[in-house]
C-alpha cells in the first residue's frame, strides 16, 4: 500500500518521545493484573492469506458470535478521506473505510481469529487463470445490485476497468493500467473507445495481460479496483459520493466533518461473503487529534462507547496508562503492520556502495525509536520486507541487532576506505515535531560518522512530489511501503525495480541496479509461492548489500474503541480495523 | 440613521475588496501550486496544465484576483471540477467542492460557539464588573479584581483539557463537548455546547469584569455624575442612567470586535474541544496548503469583524445619546 501523507503521519507524527513509555510498556501496570508484554512484530505469524475455493465465495459471511443488529458505530479519527472514489483509493485508511459500500471483484473473507482468505467478492470465485496468469476470468454472481436497486451489469464491469485509464484518476493503484494489453495507448472510455484487452460476455468479464500474473486476482481485491457504476459515474465528482453496492450507502457527507453510511436495502447478504452488516448506521467523525479521542475513549461515555478509529490510534502520551491498565487495554486492538518505514538513499547522488553502507552502520535506529514513543509502537528494521509479509527472510547487514545506536567506528572506516569523509548529505523531512527531532538525531549521528549534514524541512503537502521528481536535490528521505497484496511484488517491483523510475513514481531510490531488476523479474513468474518467498527474500538481500536503503522500523498498532462495540478485529486486507465485522452492543 | 448605514456598508464594502486583494496577492504569491496538489502522484504535465487551467491559475495574479471578484458576484465555472454558484468564494482543490458551501456548512457550529459564549461572558463580566464598581474596595471588588486577573491569565487549551477531565470523564457533570445543529436537537446542542461555552467565557468574563469595573469607577467619579448625586437622583437611577451608559461605550466597542474575532474562527477553542467550525476549517486549510480556502475564511473573518463595527457604532447611539450618527 502506498506510502501517503495520512501513513506518514501515524509514522512520524503521532509518536511523540517519551521516555516513560518505554519503561511502563516493558511491565504491568499498578491495577493490571496482566503481564503484559510488548507487541513484537519479529514474534509475528506471517501474514498468508490463501485463495478460498468457490464455496468461501458464497454468502452469507458467517454470523459473528454474539452480533446483534441495530445501533450506530461511530468514529473518531483525525482526517477525512482524501478519495472515495474507487479508482483515487491507494491509502489504507481510504480501502477500509469504504469495505461497507464499496465491492470489487475479489476480496478478503476475514476469519474470527483475524485471518483471511482471498475469495471472490462481486465475482462467484476468485478467478480462473490461463496462459500462465496471462488470461484471466472472472464471473459476477446474480443479484449484486447497485444502492438504486439497479443489477451490476456487464457494462459496470468493462466501465470500470476502463476508466481507470482516464486522465483524471491520478492516485489509484496502477497495476492493472500496466498489465492490460493495450493499456499504455489507451486513454479510458469517455471518448467511447473500448479497450480490446477486456472481454465482456454476460457476467463474464476476461482480462488479457501482457505478462503472466499468477497474484491478478489478489491484485483486485484492492479497493482501487472496486466497481464503479457507468450510468452514475460522474468522473470527478464521483470521488465526493460514489454509488453504492455494498452493504451501506453514503447518507450524508461534510468534507472534513463527517461522513453516515446508512444500510443499502438493495444489498443481498446472500451475495456477499465478506461483509455483515450489523449496525443500522456508522458516523465517522473527523477532527479529533489523537490526544483528545484516546481521552474520550478512556472516558468511555455516551456515544463513545460505541466508538472506534479508522486512522487514529491510542497518542503516545496515552500509551502507557492505556496498554498497562488491564481495563483500558481489553479495549485496544494492537496490531503488527506490514508496513516498513525506511530512508531510500538517493542512488544517482550517493552512488558509492560504501558511503551508502556508512550512512547504514552510522543509523541511530534506537534514538528514533525512543522518539516515536518506544517499542510499544515500533520495532527496529533491518529489512525491507516486514517479518509478518511473506518472503520475509531475517537478516542484519549492518549491526543493528548489536549496535542499535549506530556504529560511528565503523562507518567512519568505511568513509575514509572510500576516500569519501566529510561527505555532504542532504536530507529531507516532512515538517513536523517528530520529523524534526528525528532529523537532529540523524543528523548528530551521522556526522559523528564523519558525514557533513543539511537537513532539509519540506512540506507536508508536496514532500512525495518533492522526493518523487528524478531531479531532485536530496540524497536520504523519510518513506515506507506497505504490500498491496501478501508477496514480495508488491514491495519491491513499485519501489525498487528499475522500470519504476519516474517522475511521481516510488522508486524514490532510483535504483536501476541490473541485477536486482534481473531478480525482481525472475521472481515476479515464480508461480510456487514458496520458492517465489524464497527469491523475494534473496531480491531484499541483493538491495540492502547494496545499501539502497536504512531501513528504519516495523510498525506496531494500537487503536482503542468504546465498550460498546462488538468483535473489534483487524482486517490484514486493508490493515485496519474490519468494519464490517463490528456489531453495536445492546 | 439610514444615510448613516448606507455610508458605513459602503466603507465596510472598500475595506473588505482591499483585504481580499491584499490576502489574495498573498495567498497566491507564495510558491505553492494548487494544481500540483491536486494532480495526484500519477500526473502528467497535460493534466497539470488543464488543471490549471480549470482553476484559472494559468492567468497572472491580477486576472485571476479580478476572476475571484467577478465569481463573488456571477459565479465561475471551474471546468471539470463543475460550476460554483454565485457568490462564489472560490473552489477548494483539497476538497472538491466550492468553498463558500464548506464555510456554511461550519458557520452555523462558530455561531453557535461564539453567541453562546458571548451571552455568557457578557452577563458574568459586565456583571461582576458593575458589583466590583459599586462595591469598589470592599471584599466583592478584590475578589472580583483577583479572580480576573487569575481568570485572563488562563489559556483555553488549559483550561478545556482540565474541565474535559475533572467535568466530563472524571465526574460525568457535562457532556461530551460537540456540535449538534440547533434545529435537529436542542438540547444535546445545549448540553455539547455547555462546557466550550463556560471555558471560552472564562478567559473573556475575567477581561470584561475588568474592563467594566474600571470603566464604571472612572465614570462614577465624572462631575456629571456627582452633579446628578448631588440633584437627589437615586443611587440606581444614577448608575444606569448616567454611569452605566457612559461605561459602556469602549465595552460594546470591544464587545463588536471580539464577537466578529469569535465568528472569524475561535481556533484554539474548536481545537481543543474538537468541535469543526470555521477555526479548526482554518487550521486543516493551512495544513493542506488550501489557499482558496483560506482567502475564504480570511474574507469572511474579516467582514465579521466588519459587520460587527457598523452594529457597535449603530447601538453607540442608542445607548450613548452625546453620541450623534453624523
Amino acid at each position: 500500500m502506498s506510502f501517503s501523507r495520512r501513513n506518514f503521519l501515524i509514522a512520524t507524527g503521532v509518536v511523540a518521545a517519551s521516555s516513560s513509555v518505554l519503561t511502563a510498556c516493558g511491565g504491568s501496570g499498578s491495577d493490571s493484573k496482566s503481564k503484559s508484554k510488548v507487541p513484537s512484530v519479529s514474534g509475528s505469524k506471517t501474514q498468508e492469506i490463501p485463495v478460498g475455493t468457490k464455496a468461501d465465495s458464497v454468502g452469507p459471511a458467517p454470523e459473528v458470535k454474539g452480533a446483534v443488529k441495530g445501533g450506530t458505530i461511530y468514529s473518531l479519527d483525525q482526517f477525512d478521506m482524501d478519495h472515495l472514489d474507487p479508482a483515487q483509493i491507494y491509502v489504507s485508511t481510504e480501502g477500509a473505510i469504504t469495505v461497507p459500500i464499496l465491492r470489487g471483484l475479489t476480496g478478503y473473507k476475514i476469519d474470527e481469529k483475524g485471518g483471511a482468505t482471498l475469495v471472490g467478492d462481486a465475482a462467484t470465485d476468485a478467478g480462473t487463470m490461463k496462459d500462465g496468469g496471462k488470461t484471466w476470468t472472472f464471473t459476477l454472481k446474480d443479484g449484486v445490485k447497485w444502492e438504486d436497486g439497479s443489477d451490476v451489469s456487464s457494462d459496470d464491469l468493462r466501465h470500470t476497468f476502463e476508466r481507470l485509464f482516464a486522465s483524471f484518476i491520478t492516485e489509484g493503484p496502477r497495476y492493472v493500467q500496466q498489465w492490460l494489453e493495450g493499456g499504455d495507448k489507451y486513454k479510458g472510455p469517455y471518448d467511447g473507445k473500448k479497450l480490446d484487452s477486456i472481454e465482456v460476455d454476460g457476467k463474464t468479464i476476461t482480462f488479457h495481460l501482457n505478462e503472466a500474473r499468477t497474484d491478478f486476482n489478489f491484485t483486485l481485491a484492492m479497493r482501487g479496483y472496486s466497481l464503479v457504476n457507468k450510468k452514475h459515474d460522474t468522473k470527478e465528482k464521483y470521488d465526493k459520493k460514489p454509488f453504492s453496492c455494498g452493504p451501506y450507502k453514503i447518507g450524508a457527507r461534510s468534507i472534513g466533518k463527517s461522513l453516515t453510511y446508512v444500510r443499502n436495502e438493495h444489498w443481498d447478504p446472500k451475495t456477499d461473503a465478506i461483509r455483515n452488516n450489523y449496525p443500522d448506521k456508522y458516523v465517522f467523525q473527523f477532527g479529533f487529534e489523537l490526544l483528545a479521542s484516546t481521552d474520550r475513549y478512556i472516558a468511555d461515555k455516551g456515544n463513545d462507547q460505541y466508538a472506534m478509529s479508522i486512522f487514529n490510534e491510542v497518542a503516545p502520551e496515552r500509551i502507557a496508562q492505556v496498554l498497562t491498565n488491564a481495563k483500558l487495554k481489553q479495549r485496544v486492538l494492537t496490531e503488527v503492520d506490514t508496513v516498513t518505514y525506511y530512508w531510500p538513499i538517493n542512488m544517482t547522488r550517493i552512488k558509492d556502495v560504501k558511503v551508502r553502507q556508512a550512512i547504514n552502520w552510522a543509523w541511530p535506529h534506537q534514538q528514533l525509536q525512543t522518539i516515536r514513543g518506544g517499542a510499544s509502537t515500533s520495532e527496529l528494521a533491518t529489512t525491507i520486507l516486514s517479518p509478518v509479509t511473506p518472503g520475509y527472510q531475517k537478516f542484519d547487514l549492518y549491526g543493528v541487532t548489536k549496535k542499535p545506536g549506530g556504529d560511528a567506528a565503523k562507518a567512519k572506516a568505511l568513509l575514509k576506505e572510500a576516500g569519501k569523509v566529510g561527505q555532504k548529505l542532504v536530507i529531507a523531512y516532512q515538517s513536523s515535531d517528530n520529523s524534526v527531532k528525528s532529523a537532529v538525531a540523524i543528523k548528530n549521528a551521522l556526522e559523528a560518522a564523519g558525514f557533513k549534514v543539511v537537513n532539509k524541512q519540506v512540506d507536508k503537502s508536496t514532500f512525495y512530489t518533492q522526493i518523487g521528481k528524478v531531479d531532485n536535490d536530496f540524497d536520504l528521505f523519510a518513506a515506507g511501503w506497505s504490500p498491496d497484496w501478501p508477496n514480495g511484488y508488491s514491495v519491491f517491483f513499485p519501489c525498487w525495480s528499475g522500470k519504476n523510475i519516474g517522475d511521481g513514481r516510488s522508486n524514490y531510490a532510483q535504483l536501476n541496479d541490473p541485477s536486482v531488476n534481473k531478480a525482481i523479474d525472475a521472481a515476479a513468474k515464480i508461480t510456487d509461492v514458496e520458492a517465489a518467498n524464497k527469491a523475494w527474500g534473496e531480491v531484499d538481500r541483493q538491495i540492502m548489500e547494496l545499501a539502497a536503503v536504512v531501513p528504519d522500523y516495523h510498525s506496531i498498532r494500537n487503536w482503542m474503541h468504546g465498550s460498546k462495540v462488538g468483535n473489534v478485529t483487524y482486517d490484514s486486507g486493508n490493515t485496519c480495523v474490519a468494519l464490517c465485522k463490528l456489531y453495536a452492543m445492546k | 440613521m439610514s444615510r448613516f448605514l448606507i455610508r458605513r456598508v459602503f466603507g465596510a464594502l472598500v475595506i473588505l475588496l482591499i483585504i481580499s486583494a491584499i490576502t489574495f496577492g498573498l495567498f497566491y504569491a507564495i510558491p505553492r501550486d494548487p494544481a500540483m496538489m491536486s494532480c495526484g502522484k500519477n500526473c502528467t504535465p497535460d493534466m497539470l496544465a488543464q488543471i490549471r487551467h480549470n482553476l484559472g491559475i494559468d492567468h497572472p495574479i491580477p486576472v485571476q484576483y479580478w476572476d475571484w471578484l467577478k465569481g463573488v458576484f456571477v459565479g465561475r465555472d471551474y471546468g471539470s471540477f463543475g460550476n460554483c454558484n454565485a457568490p462564489c468564494l472560490g473552489y477548494s482543490f483539497a476538497n472538491r467542492e466550492p468553498v463558500l458551501g464548506t464555510i456554511l456548512d461550519r458557520l452555523p457550529t462558530t455561531l453557535s460557539l461564539a453567541f453562546g459564549a458571548a451571552i455568557v461572558f457578557l452577563i458574568f463580566g459586565v456583571g461582576a464588573g458593575m458589583l466590583a464598581a459599586v462595591k469598589q474596595g470592599k471584599f466583592l471588588d478584590k475578589f472580583a479584581s483577583s479572580a480576573s486577573l487569575f481568570g485572563s491569565s488562563l489559556q483555553i487549551y488549559f483550561v478545556g483539557y482540565i474541565a474535559m477531565f475533572f467535568f466530563v470523564a472524571k465526574l460525568g457533570l457535562f457532556a461530551q463537548p460537540s456540535y449538534t445543529p440547533l434545529s435537529e436537537d436542542p438540547v444535546s446542542w445545549f448540553s455539547g455546547l455547555l462546557l466550550p461555552w463556560l471555558t471560552l467565557a472564562i478567559i473573556f468574563t475575567a477581561n470584561y469584569t475588568r474592563m467594566t469595573r474600571s470603566q464604571l469607577v472612572e465614570q462614577l467619579s465624572e462631575d456629571y455624575v456627582r452633579t446628578a448625586r448631588a440633584k437627589g437622583l437615586s443611587r440606581a437611577n444614577v448608575f444606569f442612567r448616567f454611569a452605566w451608559r457612559g461605561a459602556m461605550g469602549p465595552i460594546v466597542t470591544v464587545f463588536g470586535i471580539d464577537l466578529g474575532t469569535l465568528i472569524g474562527g475561535a481556533i484554539i477553542t474548536e481545537s481543543t474541544f474538537s468541535i469543526q467550525g470555521i477555526g479548526r476549517l482554518a487550521v486543516d486549510s493551512v495544513n493542506k496548503s488550501d489557499l482558496p480556502m483560506l482567502l475564504g475564511v480570511t474574507v469572511l473573518s474579516a467582514g465579521a469583524i466588519v459587520f460587527f463595527n457598523i452594529i457597535v457604532d449603530a447601538v453607540y447611539a442608542l445607548i450613548d445619546p452625546r453620541i450623534r450618527l453624523a
